[in-house]
C-alpha cells in the first residue's frame, strides 16, 4: 500500500514538474511582457543594495567598491557620535512624529464634514478645490508661502491690521522655532483635500441598512457618526496609519528642503536633507549611506513592527 | 424628514466651514497669480491680495525671454510623454502577467516586485550605480528608473481582475492567442484605468526635481521644476544681501531692492497652471485610481 502511494507521488510530481515546464512555455508571452518590470527592479531597486556595502568601507571615488577598505561599523559610529548627525536624528524622529499623530485625523474628520453636506453640486466644487494644493510641487508651494509670509505678503499685513500700530513686521519663515509648525499646516493644507477621498470611499462603502437601524433606534447624525460611520472606518484607519508609519524616520525631502533656509538651515536639518548635503554635494559617500541605510533599516522595522501591533489587535494588516 | 434646530445649526456651520477651507485652499494661489500680474515695484509695497493694483505683463515677459526656462519646460515635456508611455507599458505587462493565477512562480515575483516598496538603498548607492550605469546628466534618468511603481501594478490589476473572465475564453475559442486577447479585448476597455495611471505619472513627471537635484548638473537638462527651485532659493540669497545690508546700515532704497518677489510668481503661475487649470476636469479619473487602491484583495 505504501509503495504504491510512493509511487502515485511520484508520477504526480513527474506530471507536476512536466506540466511546469509546459505552462511556462505556454505563457512565454506573459514573461515577455513582464520581463520589463522585473528587470527595471532588479537593476534599480536590487543593483543599489549592493552598494550598501560602502557604508562599511572608506569609499575611494577613484577606485570604486573593489578597491575600497573595509572600516567595519566606523561609519556607524561616526554618525551616532557626531551631533550634526544626532540633531538631525532628533530633529526627524520631533517633526515627523508630530505629523503622523498629531496630522492623521484631519483628513479622517474632513471626510466626516464632506459626507454630511447634503447639496451634491456644492459638495462636488468644495472637494475639487480641496484638492487643488495637492497638484503643486512642493517647490511651487514653498515658493507661495514664502510670498505669503513675507515682509510685504498677506500675512504680515494681515496682522498689522488685527495688531495695529504696535505690530512689526517679521518674517516667521526665518525662525528655526517655526519650523515645525510650517511643516506641520502646509502638510495639512496640502494633502488633508486628497487624503480624505481614501475615507470618505471608506464611508461610501459602509451598509446603508445599518444607518437605517440606527434611526429606527432613535440615533441622531451626530450619533451615527460616533456608533456607525467611526467604527465602519477603523480598518481603513490602521491600513493608512501602518503605511504612514515607515514615515516616522522620513521626512518628506522636497517640503523640508524647500522650507530650510539660510537663516535655519543648520537648525532644521534631517536626515534626508544631511544625506544630500553630506553625500552628493561634499561627497562623503560612505557616512551618508550608513546614515541613509540606518533610516531605511529603522522605517522598514516600523512597518513591520506596527503591522504585527495592529494585526494582533484588530486583525488588519498589509501582509 | 424634518431636522431638528440643532441640526440645521450644524448644517449651516458646516456650509461656513467649507466656504473658509476653499478659501483658505485657493488663496496663496490667487495671491501669486495677482503678484504674477501686477507691477514688481507696487507689489513691494505690501497689500496685494487676489487682485493685481498695477496691471502687467512684464513679469511674464521676463521669464518667457529666459531661454534655460524655456528650453527646460521643453526638457519636461518631452520626459513627461515618454514617462507616460514607457510606464503604461511596463505597468500593464506586469499587471497582466501576474493576473495568471497559474503563472509559475507567480508569487515570486509578486514578492520581488513588491518589496522595494519598503525597503531601498537610499540616495547614494543609487548616485554611484547612475554613474556606473552613465545616467548622471542623461534625459533616461527621468524616465527609466520612476517607471514601474507596484501601487501602479495593484491598481491595473484590480482592474483586469474586474473584466469578466468570459470575454477572455470567448477570444481564446475564436482563435486568439494571448497577445491578441490583451492588445484587441482587453486593451481597449481598460481606458479608464491607462487614464488614471497616464494622468498620476504625467503629474509626478512634471512636478518632479529631486531628480535633477541628485543626478543632473548639465544645465541644459534641467527640469522646469528644478529652474523654479533655483529661482526661489536664489532670491533667498539675493534678499539675505539686501537684508544684511540694511541690518549693517548699508543705503538700500525701495527701488534698489531686486523685484524677484513678481518674477518668481509669474514662474510659478506658468508652471503650475497646465495642471492646475486641467484636473478639474480630470478629477474622476485621479480619483478613481485612490478608491481602487483602497479596496484591499
Amino acid at each position: 500500500m505504501n509503495a504504491l502511494n510512493r509511487k502515485k507521488e511520484e508520477t504526480q510530481e513527474r506530471l507536476g514538474s512536466k506540466s511546469l515546464l509546459s505552462r511556462m512555455k505556454k505563457y512565454r508571452f506573459l514573461y515577455l511582457i513582464l520581463a520589463p518590470a522585473l528587470i527595471l527592479v532588479l537593476v534599480f531597486c536590487y543593483l543599489p543594495m549592493f552598494g550598501l556595502v560602502i557604508a562599511f568601507q572608506d569609499y575611494d571615488i577613484i577606485g570604486g567598491i573593489t578597491a575600497s577598505e573595509f572600516v567595519g561599523f566606523d561609519n556607524f559610529v561616526k554618525i551616532f557620535t557626531m551631533p550634526k548627525f544626532t540633531k538631525a536624528i532628533i530633529n526627524t524622529v520631533k517633526y515627523s512624529s508630530v505629523q503622523l499623530f498629531l496630522g492623521m485625523p484631519f483628513p479622517i474628520i474632513l471626510a466626516l464634514l464632506f459626507n454630511e453636506l447634503r447639496m451634491i453640486k456644492f459638495k462636488r466644487v468644495v472637494q475639487t478645490i480641496s484638492y487643488l494644493p495637492y497638484f503643486l510641487s512642493w517647490i511651487s508651494v514653498v515658493g507661495m508661502f514664502s510670498a505669503f509670509f513675507a515682509l510685504d505678503g498677506t500675512y504680515n499685513s494681515f496682522m498689522a491690521a488685527i495688531v495695529g500700530e504696535s505690530y512689526e513686521a517679521k518674517n516667521i519663515l526665518t525662525d528655526a522655532d517655526n519650523f515645525l509648525g510650517i511643516l506641520f499646516w502646509t502638510n495639512i493644507w496640502k494633502n488633508i483635500g486628497w487624503n480624505s477621498i481614501i475615507f470618505l470611499a471608506a464611508i461610501t462603502g459602509i451598509d446603508p441598512t445599518l444607518y437605517e437601524a440606527a434611526m429606527v433606534d432613535g440615533c441622531n447624525r451626530f450619533k451615527q457618526v460616533l456608533y456607525i460611520t467611526i467604527p465602519c472606518l477603523l480598518p481603513t484607519i490602521a491600513i493608512i496609519f501602518i503605511m504612514n508609519t515607515a514615515s516616522l524616520v522620513t521626512l518628506n525631502f522636497e517640503q523640508v528642503f524647500g522650507f530650510q533656509n539660510i537663516y535655519i538651515q543648520e537648525e532644521t536639518e534631517v536626515i534626508n536633507t544631511l544625506v544630500y548635503r553630506q553625500g552628493i554635494l561634499n561627497a562623503e559617500y560612505s557616512l551618508s549611506t550608513a546614515f541613509g541605510m540606518f533610516q531605511g533599516a529603522v522605517s522598514f522595522a516600523l512597518v513591520c513592527i506596527t503591522n504585527f501591533i495592529v494585526k494582533r489587535v484588530s486583525g488588519v494588516g498589509i501582509w | 424628514m424634518k431636522r431638528s434646530f440643532g441640526e440645521r445649526i450644524f448644517d449651516v456651520f458646516l456650509v461656513v466651514f467649507m466656504v473658509l477651507m476653499c478659501v483658505i485652499m485657493i488663496y496663496p494661489y490667487l495671491n501669486q497669480l495677482a503678484i504674477s500680474l501686477n507691477d514688481g515695484t507696487d507689489t513691494m509695497l505690501g497689500g496685494i491680495t487676489i487682485f493685481p493694483r498695477k496691471w502687467t505683463w512684464s513679469n511674464y515677459d521676463t521669464i518667457f525671454s529666459n531661454e534655460s526656462l524655456i528650453r527646460s519646460t521643453l526638457v519636461t515635456v518631452i520626459t513627461v510623454i515618454c514617462s507616460t508611455v514607457f510606464t503604461l507599458v511596463v505597468c500593464v505587462g506586469a499587471a497582466y502577467a501576474i493576473k495568471k493565477k497559474d503563472l509559475p512562480f507567480r508569487n515570486a515575483i509578486i514578492w520581488i516586485l513588491l518589496l522595494p516598496s519598503y525597503i531601498n538603498a537610499g540616495v547614494i548607492p543609487t548616485f554611484i550605480l547612475f554613474r556606473y550605469l552613465h545616467l548622471i546628466n542623461n534625459i533616461l534618468v527621468y524616465i527609466l528608473p520612476s517607471a514601474f511603481t507596484f501601487y501602479n501594478v495593484i491598481i491595473i490589476r484590480t482592474f483586469l481582475n474586474s473584466l469578466p473572465v468570459a470575454l477572455e475564453e470567448a477570444a481564446y475559442i475564436e482563435g486568439a492567442n494571448e497577445m491578441q486577447i490583451l492588445y484587441k479585448v482587453i486593451l481597449p476597455l481598460c481606458k479608464p484605468v491607462l487614464a488614471t495611471v497616464a494622468l498620476w505619472t504625467m503629474v509626478a513627471s512634471w512636478n518632479d526635481w529631486t531628480t535633477t537635484l541628485y543626478y543632473v548638473n548639465e544645465p541644459s537638462l534641467f527640469k522646469l521644476q528644478y529652474i523654479i527651485q533655483q529661482i526661489i532659493k536664489q532670491s533667498e540669497v539675493v534678499q539675505k544681501m539686501v537684508n544684511d545690508s540694511a541690518l549693517t546700515g548699508g543705503s538700500t532704497t525701495v527701488r534698489a531692492r531686486p523685484t524677484s518677489e513678481s518674477v518668481k510668481a509669474a514662474a510659478i503661475i506658468f508652471s503650475t497652471l497646465p495642471i492646475i487649470c486641467t484636473y478639474p476636469f480630470l478629477q474622476k479619473y485621479f480619483v478613481k485610481g485612490v478608491a481602487i487602491g483602497a479596496v484591499k484583495d
